[in-house]
C-alpha cells in the first residue's frame, strides 16, 4: 500500500514537469496553471501524510496531536474518549466528508452483513437514478458510478464470488479508481437530492452563497474535491435514508458546568411513502463522524 | 487511464442531436484521447456565421480531470488568448465535474462567446478593448471572424484531402492544417515554403 501512494505521488510530479515546460505558451496561461499546479502540489503533500483512508487508531492519537494545544480541545477529547474508542483519518483533499461516509457505511455492511438494509439502500439508489434523469441528466454521465457503488455493496456481502474482506475493503477505499467513482456517486446523488427538493434547500443554500440552487450544485457539489457542509449532509442522508451522527471538536464551550462535545444527528426525513411505518421509530446513526473545522474524520464508538 | 468506453458515449451523442446543437466533436487521430470540437458562433455576435475550431486533448484523468481545450481557430475575444488560443473558463480548470461532457463543456464555451467575462480576461489586450472602446473590439472580432472562422466552409477531412491531392504527405498536410488553425490557404503556404 505505502508503493501505491508512493506511484501516486509520482503520477502528479510527472504532471508539474510537463505544465513547466510548457512555461513559454502564455502568461495569462501560466496563471491558471500555476494555481492548478499548486493545488496538485498540495494534495500530494497531502497524500504523503494520509492516504484516502487510513489506518484505525487509538482515540489516544487525536490527543498527542493536540498536546500543547487549546486546552478546551484537549478536555472536550477527555471527553470524547469516554465514548469512542478509535478514530479512522481520511485525506484532507476535499472529498472527506463522501470518503468517510463511503467507508463507513460498506464497513457496516460488511461487518453486519444486514442484508435488509442493503436491499433497502438499494432502493434508495434506483430512486435516485429516476431523479437524475428526470432532472435531464444523460445517461452515461452517471451509471458507472452507480454500477460502480453498487457493486461494492454487493461485494460487501459474504457468499457472493465477489465478496471481499475487510482488508480488501480498506485497499479499495485507497485505489483511487475505486474510490473516487464512489464519491462521485455520491456526489451525484447529493446533487439530485438537492435540485428534486429545492425549494427546501433554498433557504439553507442561500445563507451559504449567494448564488441559485442549480449554481450551488454544478460549483460546490459536483465537482470532486468541494467541501460538504451541511447542506451535503443533509442531501446525502436524506436521499439514501442514512442516518448521520456528527461531533463537533472545536473550541466553543458553555458556561454552565462541565465540557460537552456538540453532536448532530442527521435522521433522513422519511418519503411519503414510508411516513406511516418508519415515522415511529427512531433510527440510531451507525455512521459516527467527527467533525473540526474543514474536515471529516471516522469515529468509532466503544 | 481514459475512460475511452465514455468518450465513445459521448461522441455517439453529439453525433445524435448535431442538428439541434450545431456541435461536434471528431476523433483526431486513432486515438481517442485527441479529439476535435467545432461550434458555430452564437447569432447576434461578433462571431456569428463563423464555425470555430477547437482543439480537445484528455488528460489520463478523463473524466475526473476536465479537457483540455484550446481555439484551433484564431478568435478575438477577452477570455481566450488571441495567440495561443487557450480559453479562460472556470469548468474546464477547478470547477469541472464528471457530470460534465465534452458536448456540455464546448456548450458553455459557446456561452462564454455569446457573454465575455471582460474582468478575468485570458487575453489582457482584448479585454481592455472589449471594456474601453466596445465598438473597436466589435469590429475586430467581426474582422477575425470573416477571416479565420469562415474558411472552414470545407470539413477538416475534405482540406486534408485537397492538400494531399498536391501531392503533400498526409502527416504533413495535417500538421500544417493543425498549426495555422486549419486554415486551408496558410496551410498551403506553409507546405510550400517548408
Amino acid at each position: 500500500m505505502q508503493n501505491q501512494e508512493n506511484l501516486d505521488a509520482d503520477g502528479k510530479a510527472e504532471s508539474v514537469i510537463s505544465i513547466q515546460t510548457s512555461e513559454y505558451d502564455s502568461w495569462g496561461n501560466l496563471g491558471d496553471d500555476d494555481i492548478m499546479l499548486q493545488k496538485s502540489a498540495i494534495f500530494v503533500q497531502e497524500a504523503e501524510k494520509v492516504p484516502f483512508v487510513g489506518d484505525k487508531e487509538p482515540l489516544s492519537s487525536l490527543e498527542a496531536e493536540y498536546k500543547s494545544g487549546s486546552p478546551i480541545l484537549l478536555e472536550k477529547i477527555k471527553v470524547l474518549s469516554g465514548q469512542y474508542a478509535a478514530i479512522r483519518r481520511t485525506r484532507g483533499d476535499g472529498n472527506c466528508f463522501f470518503r468517510s461516509f463511503m467507508f463507513s457505511y460498506l464497513e457496516h455492511i460488511l461487518e453486519s452483513q444486514d442484508k435488509t438494509e442493503v436491499d433497502r439502500i438499494k432502493t434508495n439508489v434506483e430512486n435516485c437514478r429516476k431523479t437524475l434523469r428526470s432532472l435531464g441528466y444523460t445517461e452515461f454521465t452517471f451509471e458507472d458510478f452507480f454500477a460502480l457503488f453498487l457493486e461494492q455493496l454487493e461485494s460487501a456481502l459474504q457468499g457472493n464470488e465477489s465478496s471481499i474482506s475487510h482488508e480488501e475493503l480498506v485497499i479499495r477505499s485507497r485505489d483511487q479508481s475505486i474510490s473516487d467513482y464512489v464519491v462521485m456517486f455520491f456526489r451525484f446523488v447529493t446533487s439530485g437530492e438537492i435540485q428534486k427538493r429545492s425549494e427546501f434547500f433554498e433557504p439553507f443554500i442561500m445563507g451559504l452563497t449567494n448564488g441559485t440552487v442549480d449554481q450551488f450544485c454544478k460549483t460546490a457539489v459536483e465537482p470532486m474535491g468541494e467541501e460538504s457542509d451541511h447542506v451535503h449532509i443533509i442531501a446525502l442522508s436524506d436521499a439514501l435514508g442514512v442516518p448521520i451522527r456528527v461531533l463537533y471538536l472545536d473550541r466553543s464551550s458553555c458556561d454552565s458546568g462541565g465540557l460537552s462535545v456538540n453532536h448532530h444527528d442527521f435522521v433522513p426525513a422519511t418519503t411519503e411513502v414510508a411516513s406511516g411505518s418508519a415515522a415511529s421509530e427512531i433510527k440510531i446513526p451507525f455512521i459516527t463522524l467527527l467533525y473540526r473545522p474543514g474536515h471529516y474524520d471516522i469515529l468509532y464508538p466503544k | 487511464m481514459i475512460d475511452f468506453a465514455r468518450v465513445q458515449k459521448e461522441l455517439q451523442e453529439c453525433t445524435k442531436d448535431i442538428e439541434a446543437s450545431g456541435i461536434r466533436v471528431t476523433p483526431k487521430s486513432d486515438s481517442l484521447s485527441h479529439l476535435l470540437g467545432t461550434i458555430p458562433g452564437p447569432i447576434s455576435t461578433p462571431y456569428e456565421g463563423g464555425i470555430f475550431q477547437i482543439d480537445i486533448t484528455l488528460p489520463d484523468g478523463y473524466p475526473f480531470e476536465p479537457p483540455k481545450m484550446q481555439f484551433a481557430t484564431k478568435v478575438w475575444h477577452p477570455n481566450i488568448s488571441s495567440q495561443s488560443g487557450a480559453i479562460c473558463l472556470d469548468i474546464l480548470k477547478d470547477q469541472w465535474s464528471p457530470a460534465l461532457t465534452l458536448k456540455t463543456a464546448l456548450l458553455s464555451v459557446q456561452a462564454l462567446l455569446s457573454a465575455p467575462q471582460p474582468d478575468d480576461p485570458q487575453d489582457a489586450v482584448v479585454a481592455q478593448q472589449y471594456l474601453r472602446d466596445y465598438q473597436t473590439f466589435a469590429g475586430t472580432a467581426r474582422y477575425w471572424t470573416e477571416t479565420f472562422a469562415k474558411t472552414s466552409s470545407l470539413g477538416v477531412e475534405e482540406k486534408v484531402q485537397k492538400l494531399m491531392e498536391m501531392g503533400f504527405p498526409e502527416a504533413q498536410v495535417r500538421s500544417s492544417l493543425e498549426a495555422v488553425g486549419w486554415d486551408e490557404n496558410l496551410a498551403l503556404e506553409k507546405l510550400c515554403s517548408g
